[in-house]
């Protein structure tokens, strides 16, 4: 059973990373724009689009696809910010979440015109790592590996450049920022750019962790996580929201072997239960989530 | 204020004229002579089930266009009727089946229905259906249960899930009667359900030890808590699966984590050509069960030798008509839903009326054979004629393995190693 539980920690472990790193695109356009992306498991099906075009098109590698899946998002962000967000900036938040959930539909059905419904993956296999308790494949290392790194990146950017700090300053004080001669409308452009770029990268990761049933319509079981990770990370922080991502990994793989070893359980299922009622818990003993309560 | 009541003049007028419209319509039905003959369905052509809806458009269509283009329509009190195929996209909800459904009834005033697909969405539209009184053929739609309830209107071309994975067990068994023990790991959903309900059942009776017997959630993203608790269990088979995603993540997950099995049979997903594209070697053996694939023996001699009617256009025929509009070879799923149309067409031919309870009594008095399959139903509408056949991807081809009759090949087994897969061997000779 230890060894059952080892592995399903582990699993938990490089899954959460990938939730984690997907998560803070939200939390991030949240923290700054103050608006909920209804159709965030949309932008991380483009980047698996990405990743799985690339391969099979180019014989790129996923870890090359992230780089074009940064800029795609960059890009995609910046065209939807511009033509959709900018006009909403002072909108009711009702506008704004029917914008971004129909903005998703739009984006699915594009999809589905374009690659058709058809389910999609590619072989990228590296081989595994035999740990004694499980086997652990490498793109699944790399998946945790570059999640992390990712993470730290952004984390550097936002401390030490420019930029970085020019976003900070208006999350923190946004009349201040502009006395201070920071472009708002920019940073809200370049924030919500790097959120969906963050997102779509993500999509790439996934893919590492599982390479196929690549579909239009795969976004969904994603925005549902993302939701719960956000608000377990404090909806402000995109840091918690990462940290967040490892605590629901760890929570939905662990959960199953402690449910597995109670008889007439279907212990799969419940999995998802225990996750939202430990949410549930925790933000009944820390509401604004565990990194929440001040903009960070 | 005249602007206001010119306004209110005209939508009264409009008002009016559609209540007289929908009266003419309603007072029509049975009076006017019928110059068409038009069957209306509800098809996923987005959200989840946007594949299989598809393919059953396609061959609905494939099948509308032999009736009326090569047997020249339905043949009615002397003359022949064109087929008029009207359908909606449901977007793989049920919300949306129940108001297509009434929409199709009492609006569209179809006389046949076929259902949309799948189990789940079949079920949304039952009671509708036979609440209307309208005869409908459900298509997709392998559940049991939608025959359990009592409905008097609803009849099934699919072989039901009950008997899914039976076939595959007989194969076993015959092969390596040694082979016993069996783990079943599926999608917690209606049609999963009923098939390994059904296998489970099949596979006490016949000697097997289910070992493994545990589901996951629709729409998993992981299932490897699942598949790390399954090999701990060794069993020699696996039995499982669910729809298109799911069957995949399970295969490439059975592979990465290299659980070895002598024989897996996955539902529904091996059956399209995505799961080969997508899985590469990986998919190599791996079987399922298929309510119809290309190469089965199907054909006026067989039905000929069975002692039942043949009609309808053949396998090859079929296909051509399908490639003409989708372009590709048509999957099980266009297959079953064309097969409705066909039978539909035979029971008014038989029956020489429109009448849905004429028509329901024909339905169950037929018993016929055509490309998909045989027809012979039992009193609750459920499919007691057609059969599934067992295929394998050997060397990139799904080819028919079981029952031997269907068979294009001889049964693979076992299964390679996942090792020896990524090492390129293939499922073939």
């Amino acid at each position: 059973m230890f060894d059952q539980l080892a592995g399903n920690l582990l699993f938990g472990i490089v899954l959460g990373a990938v939730y984690g790193l997907a998560t803070m695109g939200l939390s991030l356009i949240f923290g700054v724009l103050k608006i909920v992306n209804v159709g965030h498991g949309q932008f991380i099906m483009i980047g698996a689009y990405t990743a799985f075009w690339m391969f099979t098109l180019y014989k790129i590698s996923p870890l090359g696809s992230l780089f074009i899946a940064f800029i795609i998002g960059l890009a995609v962000g910046l065209i939807i910010f511009y033509t959709i967000i900018k006009r909403l900036t002072g909108a009711p938040e009702l506008t704004t979440l029917l914008a971004t959930f129909a903005t998703g539909i739009f984006i699915e059905e594009l999809a589905k015109f374009f690659w058709g419904p058809d389910y999609r993956g590619y072989n990228w296999d590296l081989g595994r790592v035999d740990l004694g308790f499980t086997l652990l494949s490498y793109s699944k290392i790399y998946a945790l590996l570059l999640s992390i790194a990712i993470a730290f990146l952004i984390y550097l950017w936002f401390q030490k450049t420019k930029l970085g700090m020019a976003i900070r300053a208006v999350v923190e004080d946004r009349q201040g920022a502009m006395v201070c001669g920071i472009d708002v409308q920019k940073v809200y452009a370049l924030s919500f750019a790097l959120g969906i770029a963050l997102t779509v990268t993500s999509g790439v990761l996934v893919t590492l962790f599982v390479p196929v049933g690549i579909n239009p319509y795969m976004g969904h079981e994603y925005t549902l996580k993302a939701f719960v990770i956000a608000v377990l990370g404090g909806l402000f922080s995109p840091w918690g929201a990462f940290y967040a991502g490892f605590i629901f990994g760890l929570l939905e793989n662990g959960s199953y072997t402690v449910l597995s070893s109670i008889p007439g359980v279907e212990p799969f299922s419940l999995t998802r239960t225990v996750t939202f009622l430990v949410l549930l818990l925790i933000l009944l003993i820390k509401p604004d989530g565990l990194l929440g309560g001040k903009n960070k | 204020m005249k602007r206001a009541r010119v306004l209110c003049v005209v939508i009264a007028m409009f008002f009016l004229t559609g209540l007289n419209y929908g009266c003419a319509r309603q007072s029509g039905v049975g009076q006017q002579a019928a110059d068409k003959i038009v069957i209306g369905a509800p098809l996923s052509l987005s959200g989840k089930y946007a594949k299989e809806g598809q393919m059953a458009l396609w061959g609905a269509e494939a099948i509308r266009r032999w009736i009326n283009e090569v047997n020249g329509g339905i043949e009615l009190s002397g003359k022949k009727l064109p087929v008029e195929f009207k359908y909606y996209d449901d977007e793989s909800k049920k919300e949306s089946v129940q108001s297509l459904v009434e929409r199709l009834i009492t609006v569209d005033k179809v006389d046949f229905l076929i259902s949309p697909y799948s189990s789940d969405l079949a079920l949304a539209s039952a009671p509708i259906a036979d609440s209307h009184r309208k005869v409908m053929i459900t298509h997709g739609a392998a559940t049991d249960r939608v025959y359990q309830q009592g409905y008097k209107y609803i009849t099934q071309v699919y072989t039901p899930g009950s008997r899914y994975q039976t076939g595959f067990l007989d194969m076993i068994k015959n092969k390596d009667p040694e082979a016993k023990k069996a783990a079943f790991i599926y999608e917690d959903d209606e049609f999963s359900r009923s098939v390994i309900n059904g296998a489970r059942a099949y596979a006490n009776k016949q000697g097997f030890e289910v070992v493994f017997d545990k589901t996951y959630p629709s729409k998993p993203t992981d299932l490897s808590p699942l598949i790390q608790e399954l090999k701990t269990t060794k069993p020699d088979l696996i039995i499982g699966g669910g729809h298109f995603a799911d069957g995949q993540l399970l295969t490439e997950q059975l592979s990465s984590l290299e659980v070895n099995v002598k024989a897996v049979s996955i539902n529904v997903a091996p059956a399209i050509p995505d799961y080969y594209k997508a899985l590469g070697v990986k998919a190599e053996g791996i079987m399922c069960p298929g309510q119809w694939e290309m190469g089965v023996k199907y054909s006026p001699e067989a039905a000929g030798k069975a002692g039942l009617e043949w009609f309808g256009p053949s396998q090859e025929d079929f296909a051509g008509l399908f490639n003409a509009a989708a372009n590709q070879k048509p999957s099980y799923h266009a297959a079953g839903a064309g097969a409705c149309l066909l039978i539909y067409a035979r029971a008014v031919e038989k029956a020489q009326s429109l009448d849905p309870d004429k028509i329901r009594e024909e339905l169950g008095k037929l018993k016929m054979m055509n490309f998909f399959g045989t027809w012979d139903i039992d009193e609750t509408g459920k499919q007691t004629g057609h059969n599934m056949v067992v295929t394998q991807w050997q060397a990139g081809e799904n080819i028919v393995v079981w029952p031997p009759e269907a068979a294009g090949a001889k049964l693979f087994y076992p299964l390679p190693s996942w090792a020896e897969k990524a090492r390129g061997t293939l499922a073939k000779e």
